[in-house]
């Protein structure tokens, strides 16, 4: 029982801990919170779904095609809602994103409407016995999926030259000019990047929980948003063991308090965090 | 007719509260609060349950709804608002989730089917079930608002608030005490919207969680934007404007939502001072912006 909450919470975490690493990436270069990361998760969901119920491609198609959706619409939104208002209080981004994140969700409920769709694939996954748990197979490849993207992320920002002026440009945005780093380019590389790790997380939780519909964002997103505080915002890192560890708090909190307030368990995390240690676990960036 | 008129004209009042009292957050915080509903639902079952489970009369139920509020408010501004980032905008859209989750759920408050047969106030033979009177109410309550905050914002704590907001570390320096001043502004907004609650749930005497969700939240925070961000004219022009116009435009009922995003960020790109704002909160800042970053 502990052992099957634990296990489910990782799958969940897992997930969380992809669009958590797109807010700490977005709000360690910009010192913003993207509220509208979660309907950018919710976009990617769609736009998967959408693809595969009209045109018979193959699944990785459909996915990477959800993904890039995800991050296009985040850079359009970074240019159009973000860019124009660099530099103002710091209230007027945050109220653009609000805006953002409204707009997007009563868009895609005008388009697609209300209802539940279920995922246009049926996947046969086995039910596999570990260590006496059953676990789905279907957890362990999104689990095993969550954490190659969260890999190949660490490995991007620390190996690559794109990443290293990412980091360079969240650290320092006047001294990475002066180094000749382009930083409205690597501002809207972040928001590719933690736009479409958000709509792959998206994509998975569709196929997950079968349902795809507007406001699927709206949880996820407030989750990984206390998710990234629990490890600290701004720390890559902290937004991974931030995620997995919510996710399994949360399972054991329905697992053993009661599910009717399953969703209150994160934000009284939140509030926890921010009461007793508000840089996270792992230490934020000096904000 | 005249009855529809007074009835949105009392609509507008409510809404003139609710506006006013988050402009007082954003405006003078510069924060954002995301549960502005939320305060303003706590109000309007705080009065309903008082007035039809323990008969208590409507004008001790409606300050006693304000400070429930206010109480709640205070819960949530001590752990937010004593750090420097703006978590109280999601912070507060949690709060607003978990309220919502909690009337839903709760035996007492009726679940999704919410609370009937509130009774309207009463006072000394005066029936408040007719519009004119309970307009007369609604204006008594938004005119002691008004003169609230007018006061407070012309006083020496006002020009205090403003100097957190336009530079909060200079403020810090001239020994004003920002995060009580933040936390005590915050109180008093979550109160005014418990008001605005109470007022709401003697008027309509039906209400469930539907009407104090994210979207009259976010239609709170339009009409700040749209009237300006810190003025106090500006708030009660945005929030009639936004009262009204839904009501010409009935059809588009389904784009409310829509319209409402565009126009937030549309707003703030061209015109960020609003209808009638000063443009302060709106100025961008003469340092670059990683400066103005760490500044914060």
């Amino acid at each position: 029982m502990l052992l099957q909450q634990i296990l489910n919470g990782l799958t969940a975490g897992s997930v969380y801990a992809l669009i958590a690493l797109g807010y700490t990436m977005i709000y360690g270069i910009l010192g913003l919170i993207n509220f509208a990361q979660g309907e950018l998760y919710m976009a990617g969901a769609f736009a998967t779904v959408l693809l595969l119920s009209i045109y018979q491609v193959n699944f990785f198609v459909a996915f990477l095609f959800g993904m890039g959706v995800a991050a296009v619409l985040g850079v359009i939104l970074e240019r159009l809602a973000f860019r124009p208002l660099r530099g103002s209080h710091p209230l007027v981004p945050l109220i653009s994103a609000i805006g953002a994140s409204i707009f997007l969700q009563s868009l895609a409920l005008l388009l697609f409407g209300p209802a539940d769709r279920s995922f246009p694939i049926q996947f046969e996954f086995a039910a596999l016995e570990i260590a006496g748990v059953s676990v789905s197979a279907l957890q362990v490849a999104i689990f095993g999926t969550a954490l190659f993207f969260m890999a190949l992320l660490v490995a991007f920002v620390k190996y690559t030259k794109f990443g290293k002026a990412i980091m360079a440009t969240a650290l320092d945005q006047d001294t990475a000019r002066l180094m000749g780093i382009n930083v409205d380019r690597m501002i809207a590389l972040t928001f590719f990047i933690g736009s479409a790790l958000s709509g792959a997380a998206g994509i998975m939780m569709a196929i997950y929980y079968n349902a795809t519909y507007p406001r699927m964002g709206l949880l996820p997103g407030l989750k990984a948003f206390s998710a990234a505080v629990l490890g600290g915002v701004g720390n890559i890192p902290g937004a991974i063991v931030g995620g997995l560890l919510l996710g399994v708090a949360e399972n054991l909190g329905a697992g053993y308090l009661s599910s009717g307030y399953k969703d209150a368990v994160a934000f009284a995390i939140l509030i926890i965090v921010l009461l007793v240690r508000p840089k996270g676990l792992l230490g934020g960036r000096s904000h | 007719m005249t009855e529809y008129l007074l009835h949105i004209t009392i609509i507008s009042g409510l809404y003139i509260i609710l506006t006013l009292s988050l402009n007082l957050i954003i405006g003078y915080c510069g924060q954002v609060s995301l549960g502005h509903a939320a305060f303003y639902g706590l109000g309007a079952y705080t009065s309903a349950l008082l007035t039809i489970h323990w008969q208590v009369p409507f004008f001790l139920a409606l300050p006693t709804a304000a400070v429930i509020a206010a109480l709640f408010g205070l819960g949530l501004g001590i752990p937010t608002l004593r750090l420097k980032d703006d978590y109280l905008a999601i912070v507060t859209l949690g709060f607003g989730v978990i309220v919502d989750l909690i009337l839903l759920n709760l035996e007492l408050t009726g679940g999704p089917d919410g609370l009937a047969r509130i009774p309207p106030p009463r006072l000394a033979g005066i029936d408040f079930r007719n519009k004119v009177y309970y307009l007369l109410l609604v204006a008594a309550v938004v005119a002691f608002t008004l003169g609230l905050i007018y006061r407070l914002v012309h006083s020496c704590h006002g020009r205090a608030l403003k100097a957190i907001r336009d530079h909060e570390i200079t403020a810090r320096v001239m020994g004003i005490n920002a995060s009580a001043y933040k936390i005590s502004i915050f109180t008093l907004a979550a109160g005014l919207a418990g008001l605005a609650g109470s007022l709401y749930a003697h008027y309509i005497t039906f209400i469930n969680p539907e009407s104090f969700g994210l979207h009259t939240s976010i239609l709170v925070l339009t009409m700040v934007v749209l009237g300006g961000m810190g003025s106090i004219l500006g708030s009660v022009v945005g929030a009639g404007v936004l009262t009204i116009l839904p009501e010409l435009f009935r059809r588009f009922a389904d784009y409310q939502d829509v319209a409402y995003g565009a126009m937030l960020i549309a707003l703030l790109i061209w015109r960020p001072q609003g209808l009638l704002g000063s443009g302060k909160i709106s100025q961008k800042f003469s340092l670059s912006k990683n400066r103005a970053k760490k500044e914060r």
